[in-house]
């Protein structure tokens, strides 16, 4: 998102060796073990990497797709990146029906050209060509030929033969040529259980992968799947040269070529943080001053362009400019808090919630995103957000939490692990009051205080307007109709990282009102909705990525003139996942006492577990539905 | 197009800034924290202001320039988007749209003083974007909450004919709007308002003189040449309108809402004909007529519906020895469908033509249609094009070319015209896939006349679910349920299920029932589009009832209710979409366990919508074994005005209430 598009700089290719090309354009052939789960089919994919010089790299692909339906399209990936450093020297596209007669050619100047910027970025110089067509009739067959040329070398692409959900492959080959003799790293990953061959050090093959079925709650695909990552260990980056083949090496020379330059404030700039901090001695609350102050005067702006897709902004530039992207504001902020002698560190990271690794033992250029990390005294390493306007100090919610990042020392790189939020720290404390009438109406109020992740889930509503935080509160609670909102206060601590929602509401018709009788849901307000997806055959493990904990206290009012016919039974679940727990205590006449605790813990467990899991969720939105009886007083 | 004769035009004009002249910014306006008006605006344009007018340059003759100068108050951090702006060019070959003259500062207050920081040269971004498109980008430095951005631009256009609507509303409030757009008498202009606020400009006409250089030849004699210059005035009348408006409110979004920009404030000026010295009139548009006519006219249009050697051998052998022509539509649409598919552009013209889409097998709507429509007329039908709007796209209130981006066919089978659309593999004669359902058609006789035509089906789309249900223990239960759908209804299940994986889509099935479990799946007539759909299964869920002290509570539609409103707002200003007219229709029969008795029932109800709008009943009665329920909801019109609103929510909550009413069962 905020690094350029690695596949970029990455793509590459090669000629076949004894591969019969006729039947790869027939899919009326196909295995049907190949077609099950599949969108798509991937007859061949060839790639040959010849790096012929520290600065120069020659891509070669082959790429056969069968497309089996609509969703399969995609698959094609009929793209390229292309760029001051990357050139397409040829591509072309054949179409082939499914008996393997060729309908279509479609030569290099025929693929649409248009630049690569996304919505979230202001510039960036990557250009694409893509293809446009629209099959007439599935299965068909589409044929890619290119070859590309790169001046950079930092990225080899990985040998990852199973390229995501729904897409089987029947070969693939991959085979890196490295006449120059400079040393290329590899690591292997997931490889057991599936055919591939290691036809020499740089070179395998792969064959027959079926294809593999997305179920929720499970680990990311690139932890599952087989891959083989190569680094070569002298490389060139946009013109710039490296040798690293350790995390230090690679930690130093990015230090050096990439981010010390970039530190170089204004006298004046300095002179004003140091005013800032002048009154503090303490090196934490120094920073607080100075990530406060750069909230305060920067945005996140992405632009990219050339070596600057890899390189931070000069703080200078920043200073002036008062926007950047991660890595300008991440660079930004360490330059500042550097001149107030506080010590803090670049790092980069995968960012987005399903909690990627940068891989500990292998090292080359990875991530996507930029943070910032203080060290402390006592271990507890202090992780900084830099483009967000609005987190507080400290915090850094889904988005780069509990992974494994790269921190950049002038000493060298270092893999560290990210803040985890524990269960117990991602709680929702509510306090509730719920008033029921004759006519079955509730009038609640509560105060909901939100901390850890659950925080994260909750700050955006301050940047709400008030229409737009009723329609909140009113999708929120959809299972209550006719939902009358009175109040929404709300709290943001950013000091004690919690969130706090004062609402009142009321809403007719809640209870049911039948003949004497009225039936009350006891739970208004927190009810669990949510059931994991049912599969006939779970195929992969449970993973769950993140703990919570809920704790709600509920005095309830009963309407006038009712007594209770029927309570129900407290219930308590125990499970490895989490716990539930409801009770319902009387007060006294008119008065109850509803009490809730339900917490998910995060872990990884077994496919044979996921039945569980889901029968617990089941279970949960089972007893949030349960209901009392009231009956007339005669 | 572009005018080769040679004159000069002197033009004078001025923009009344006086108090919004560039740079002038007070302490005032940066030292507000929100807007008095909207105080939960993020930003709000202080002043904005848009000149549009002609200028004739030597070289090049007419170039439409637009100046355009923007204030913006940036009240917090979710406002700093305002501060980046994107402009886009469009160019075709090597005629570009330019843009010059950027100017561009933020201000905000540091202490006591207005500081203030211009943008460089550097900071502003050109972009090929495609092959229709530039891009020109820029961001403002050094900004905070609180701070104003203020740019100026210029464009130059060579598109001569095509101004971009002036729009006089935004996601944010506007302070100050000045709009102004000129024109000299050889370009005339039929001017086009639309939107809740009504706009109304200031007029004014005027003359302007023009240098007109002529030129002349004179020969005498054998090749004795010579030519003359002289330059002589001319009068020529100039029209202005210039808009002038306050404090305008900002647009906000509401759920359920086609397209906003179909209520937007906003003035469109549409070229209806041009008159230059000592040439004829070339007209444009001006009325439905026209537009139809200049369509029509099109050589992607008409010319290409008039072509048939193509598919003659083809179609010749179809539709042999048939005369039924109910059938021969039958024969016709079936094939096109087949043969030809949708790549996905929307258009009224052809692209590479209905030859080559034929061939390739591939089409784009205007192409896949105006074949259907060919063939036809080929097989002796009564078939016509209809111009349609996509929703996308609004709704064409005035007769403009860009109003229209869609093409249906009509032909007539007992004298109605049966609409069909051979772009979507599922839609039926008479059942247009929905995003072409908006407003009404324009339908082009072989004359090249026009009348509007309905687009919206006579009948309703139906869904009848019949189920029977056994109550099991603790408050699970199990039955069968058979759906039937027709029309749209039937269409869209048909979207959904043909083309996805079978496993996947019963999965998905259960897991939108919230973990229903399903067996005996069974679909009939999915691919036989001249039957109802129809889907039957039985089915097991859990906790669909209450069991307390001996009584069962149950709402007689279990998982079938009605659970939300889905109109949550207190108030509405647009109307409501529903898409089509349709109905529903339950039938549920529900087992007594054993031992147990009737204790209550809920009442009958029978609801009415105004004007015949829709209406809901609710029957219920039992036997000593048995309940059974039939349920009847219409909606008898697509559309709702907003005026319904409270009647509409109304309508539905009574509806839900009846819906969840309890049976009680006691032993």
């Amino acid at each position: 998102m905020m690094f350029r598009n690695m596949l970029t700089v990455a793509i590459t290719f090669i000629a076949i060796t004894t591969f019969s090309q006729e039947n790869a354009h027939l899919s009326l052939s196909l295995d049907p073990a190949l077609k099950k789960n599949a969108n798509a089919v991937i007859r061949l994919n060839d790639i040959e990497i010849t790096i012929e010089a520290q600065d120069k790299m020659n891509t070669k692909v082959k790429r056969i797709i069968t497309v089996l339906n609509k969703q399969g399209n995609s698959k094609v990936n009929a793209y390229l990146h292309y760029d001051n450093t990357v050139k397409i020297k040829t591509l072309e596209a054949l179409v082939y029906n499914a008996f393997g007669k060729e309908i279509k050619k479609i030569k290099k100047n025929s693929f649409n050209d248009v630049s690569a910027v996304d919505g979230g970025t202001l510039y960036s110089d990557s250009r694409l060509k893509y293809l446009e067509y629209t099959p007439v009739n599935y299965p068909y067959t589409i044929e890619l030929n290119y070859e590309t040329t790169s001046t950079s070398t930092a990225f080899l692409r990985p040998f990852a033969p199973l390229e995501g959900y729904y897409v089987s492959t029947e070969n693939s080959t991959y085979k890196i040529i490295s006449p120059s003799n400079i040393e290329i790293r590899k690591k292997e990953k997931n490889l057991n259980g599936y055919h591939l061959k290691k036809e020499g050090e740089l070179h395998y093959t792969a064959k027959n992968l079926h294809a593999i079925k997305k179920e929720t709650h499970s680990p990311l695909f690139v932890n599952f799947s087989p891959q083989v990552l190569f680094s070569a260990s002298q490389f060139s980056l946009e013109g710039v040269s490296a040798a690293a083949a350790t995390w230090t090496d690679f930690g130093k020379w990015m230090y050096n070529d990439l981010i010390k330059d970039a530190y170089d404030l204004s006298p004046e700039t300095i002179n004003t943080v140091k005013n800032l901090v002048a009154e503090e001695n303490d090196p934490i609350e120094k920073a607080k001053k100075i990530y406060q102050y750069v909230q305060d005067k920067t945005r996140y702006i992405s632009v990219q362009v050339g070596i600057g897709g890899w390189k931070p902004f000069n703080a200078s530039e920043v200073d002036k400019l008062g926007y950047g992207d991660c890595k300008g504001l991440t660079n930004y902020t360490m330059a500042l808090l550097k001149a107030v002698d506080v010590e803090a560190n670049y790092s980069v990271v995968f960012s987005g919630s399903s909690q990627r690794d940068i891989e500990h033992d292998f090292a080359s250029m990875q991530g996507n995103h930029v943070i910032l990390s203080i060290p402390t005294n006592d271990d507890q390493t202090i992780w900084l957000e830099c483009t967000s306007q609005k987190l507080p100090f400290g915090f850094i919610g889904d988005f780069t939490d509990n992974r494994d990042v790269l921190v950049v020392t002038p000493e060298g790189g270092i893999i560290k692990r990210t803040k985890k939020y524990e269960t117990n720290e991602s709680a929702q404390i509510t306090k509730g009051q719920y008033t029921i009438t004759e006519d079955g109406s509730i009038s609640a109020s509560m105060l909901v205080n939100s901390t850890g992740i659950q925080y994260d889930n909750k700050y955006y509503l301050e940047t709400m307007d008030k229409t737009e935080l009723q329609r909140h509160y009113k999708e929120h609670w959809s299972y209550v109709n006719n939902i009358n909102m009175i109040k929404t206060d709300l709290k943001n601590n950013k000091t004690d990282i919690e969130f706090t929602e004062h609402i009142d509401f009321s809403a007719s018709n809640y209870a049911t009102v039948v003949g004497d009788r009225m039936l009350i849901t006891l739970n208004a307000t927190n009810r669990n909705t949510y059931t994991p997806n049912r599969y006939r055959h779970r195929k992969l493990p449970l993973k769950i990525n993140r703990g919570f904990k809920d704790i709600d206290n509920i005095d309830i009012t009963l309407p006038k003139g009712y007594k209770i016919e029927a309570m129900f039974q407290n219930k308590t679940i125990k499970t490895i996942f989490g716990e539930y727990k409801i009770s319902l205590e009387q007060k006294d006449a008119s008065t109850l006492s509803y009490k809730r605790e339900f917490s998910i813990n995060d872990g990884e467990f077994s496919k044979d577990d996921y039945q569980a899991f889901r029968d617990f969720y089941k279970e949960v939105a089972k007893h949030d539905n349960s209901k009392i009886a009231l009956i007339k007083n005669n | 197009m572009r005018i080769t004769l040679v004159f000069i035009l002197l033009l004078s004009y001025s923009i009344s800034a006086q108090n919004y002249n560039f740079g002038k910014i007070s302490k005032e306006e940066l030292e507000e924290t929100s807007n008095p008006m909207d105080p939960d605006a993020v930003a709000t344009y202080l002043y904005k202001n848009r000149n549009t007018f002609y200028e004739y340059n030597q070289e090049k003759g007419f170039q439409l320039i637009t100046e355009i100068h923007e204030r913006i108050k940036i009240y917090t951090s979710e406002g700093f988007d305002y501060a980046t702006k994107t402009i886009n060019l469009y160019k075709s070959g090597s005629t570009k749209e330019k843009i010059t003259n950027i100017k561009a500062v933020t201000y905000s207050l540091e202490g006591d003083k207005i500081e203030s920081i211009k943008l460089k040269k550097n900071g502003v971004f050109k972009t090929e974007l495609s092959k229709y498109y530039d891009q020109t980008k820029f961001t403002l430095p050094n900004l905070k909450p609180k701070s104003i951005v203020e740019y100026k631009y210029r464009i130059s256009s060579p598109f001569i004919q095509n101004i971009d609507e002036f729009q006089f509303q935004h996601a944010i409030p506007i302070k100050k709007l000045e709009a102004r757009f000129e024109n000299p008498e050889y370009f005339n202009f039929k001017i086009n308002t639309k939107g809740f606020l009504r706009v109304s400009p200031e007029t004014t006409e005027g003359y302007g003189s023009i240098k007109f250089l002529n030129k002349s030849s004179s020969q005498s004699g054998f090749g004795n040449k010579s030519t003359n210059f002289s330059y002589s005035d001319v009068k020529y009348q100039k029209y202005e309108k210039k808009y002038n408006l306050t404090n305008v409110p900002a647009l906000k979004l509401e759920p359920y809402v086609d397209n906003i920009n179909n209520y937007r404030s906003a003035v469109k000026f549409e070229l209806s004909y041009t008159k230059f010295p000592n040439s004829t009139i070339d007209y444009y548009t001006r009325t439905w007529e026209d537009v139809v006519k200049t369509i029509y006219e099109s050589s992607n249009f008409g010319a290409e519906l008039n072509k048939t050697r193509y598919f003659e051998e083809d179609i010749t052998a179809l539709i042999k020895g048939v005369s039924n022509p109910s059938k021969k539509i039958e024969l016709i649409f079936n094939y096109v469908k087949s043969r030809l598919k949708w790549n996905g552009y929307h258009s009224k013209y052809t692209s590479g033509g209905v030859k080559k889409a034929y061939k390739d097998q591939v089409g784009n709507v205007a192409e896949i249609n105006l074949m259907l429509t060919a063939m036809l007329r080929y097989a002796g039908l009564n078939a016509n094009p209809v111009l349609v709007s996509t929703r996308s796209n609004g709704i064409p209130l005035f007769p403009t070319r860009e109003g229209y981006n869609y093409i249906v066919t009509a032909v007539s089978l007992n004298n109605e015209p049966v609409l069909l659309d051979a772009t979507n593999k599922f839609a039926m004669p008479n059942i247009l896939p929905s995003k072409a359902l908006n407003w009404k058609g324009r339908i082009i006789r072989k004359d090249g006349k026009s009348a509007l035509i309905n687009l919206y089906p006579s009948k309703k789309s139906k869904t009848i679910i019949s189920m029977a249900v056994n109550l099991a223990d603790e408050g699970d239960i199990n039955g069968v349920i058979r759906t039937v759908k027709t029309g749209h209804s039937a269409m869209n299940y048909r979207q959904s299920y043909v083309p996805s994986n079978k496993e996947d889509y019963l999965e998905r099935m259960e897991n939108n029932y919230g973990g229903m479990e399903i067996s005996d799946f069974e679909v009939k007539n999915d691919l036989d589009l001249s039957k109802p759909v129809m889907e039957s299964f039985k089915f097991s869920k859990e906790n669909q009832f209450e069991v307390i002290n001996n009584q069962l509570y149950l709402s007689p539609m279990f998982f079938l209710t009605t659970k939300e409103n889905p109109f949550k707002s207190n108030q509405r200003l647009f109307p409501v979409n529903f898409g089509h007219p349709q109905s529903n229709k339950y039938t549920i029969s529900i087992t007594i366990p054993e031992g147990y008795k009737v204790e209550s029932l809920p009442k009958q109800k029978m609801l009415k919508l105004p004007q015949n709008m829709g209406s809901f009943k609710y029957h219920i009665a039992s036997t000593p074994q048995s309940i059974q329920i039939v349920v009847n909801a219409e909606m008898n019109q697509a559309i709702v005005p907003s005026t319904y609103y409270d009647t509409l929510k109304q309508y539905f909550k009574t509806m839900i209430e009846a819906e969840n009413e309890k049976i009680v069962l006691s032993k």
